[in-house]
């Protein structure tokens, strides 16, 4: 009885074993960060380097992403032959006040921002719920020609660091004039900072090296 | 009826306001509310404020210091907020993200001022089975 045991308990320690090394590794990526950072840019980027299919669609008015969208089973493929799969999640754009006057001025109807506002709102709560339930791992997005510092920015960082997620700080834009991915690498130095072009697809590479690094 | 400092024993009219910034002798900040009779009783049965406290059924005031706290309160007040969702007016909304990525209970506020809300009692109930189940196995 007593070998029947230890041979059962040693067959299941070996299967477990196996399992650790055989498993197909996959990681789920969230990619966050304020309206209008380039989030969706990014997320279509990646998807279409290495799968050659789009996310969703982009504009300039804040608050398009208001359901997160997932792009499954993306292979990333770095420069000394290192991969890494994973699940990408494009997150709405998470602020702390969302008001229909803001998209007005982009010349929607009163109803149609209304709504605009009352889904944003919703998809908040959903990219939220995402990185409580099923992120292993956090793209962090922020316009490289604004102030790193807003409110939401730090308390984002807080809640992902207090999760304890690996995360990648993306300056993006920096195809703009106006761009100062250093003032980012300076807002949060305990971070690797990857500073790229989601929209012309500079330095993209360089995140993937990254991504290999970080998420593998 | 006056208050007298538990600590030191010095007497304080009714309704006085100085005893608010605690006691101008000793600096404590616990009052007993003492009856006109009974007013020279520690002295007469050299007890303390505190042991007549203790006897009597009355309540001991305490005198909390109001700065400190407000300004500690003013600093987590948006952490602190009950709700996760504070409807402003339609089409315009504040959100706690803090407490989103907390829990998927959903209180929202209406209105700009406090103290009116509405409790998704769905968003609380929603997953608990689930979790429970899982737990289980």
């Amino acid at each position: 009885m007593t070998f029947a045991k230890t041979l059962g308990r040693a067959k299941k320690k070996f299967s477990l074993f196996l399992n650790r090394f055989f498993k197909k590794k996959r990681t789920r990526i969230g990619i966050y960060g304020p309206p209008n950072a380039g989030k969706t840019t990014l997320a279509n980027r990646i998807a279409r380097d290495w799968t050659g299919d789009a996310v969703g669609p982009v504009s300039e008015i804040p608050h398009e992403t208001r359901r997160a969208r997932k792009r499954e089973d993306i292979v990333i493929s770095g420069a000394n032959g290192h991969t890494v799969t994973i699940d990408i999640v494009d997150t709405p754009g998470v602020t702390t006040k969302i008001d229909y006057h803001e998209f007005l001025d982009y010349g929607m109807e009163k109803d149609e921002a209304i709504i605009r506002a009352r889904e944003a709102t919703e998809g908040v709560a959903e990219a939220m719920h995402w990185l409580r339930e099923d992120i292993d791992g956090v793209i962090y997005m922020l316009d490289s020609t604004l102030d790193p510092f807003m409110q939401v920015n730090i308390m984002m960082i807080g809640i992902i660091e207090s999760r304890n997620l690996p995360v990648i700080i993306v300056a993006n834009k920096i195809d703009l004039a106006m761009a100062t991915p250093a003032r980012i690498r300076s807002a949060f130095p305990q971070h690797p900072v990857v500073a790229i072009s989601g929209l012309e697809g500079r330095n993209t590479e360089e995140l993937y090296e990254k991504m290999i690094q970080n998420f593998g | 009826m006056p208050h007298k400092c538990t600590k030191c024993g010095r007497e304080y009219k009714d309704g006085s306001t100085e005893i608010l910034k605690g006691c101008a002798s000793c600096g404590g900040k616990k009052f007993l509310y003492v009856k006109e009779s009974e007013l020279n009783k520690d002295v007469l049965e050299e007890k303390s404020i505190e042991e007549i406290a203790g006897e009597s059924n009355e309540e001991v005031l305490e005198v909390s210091e109001p700065t400190v706290k407000d300004k500690a309160k003013k600093e987590v007040e948006m952490f602190d907020r009950v709700e996760t969702i504070r409807i402003v007016s339609p089409g315009s909304y504040e959100l706690n993200i803090d407490k989103m990525a907390k829990t998927d209970e959903r209180i929202v506020s209406v209105g700009g001022a406090e103290g009116s809300y509405i409790i998704d009692l769905m968003s609380m109930a929603k997953d608990e089975p689930k979790k429970k189940r899982g737990k289980r196995r």
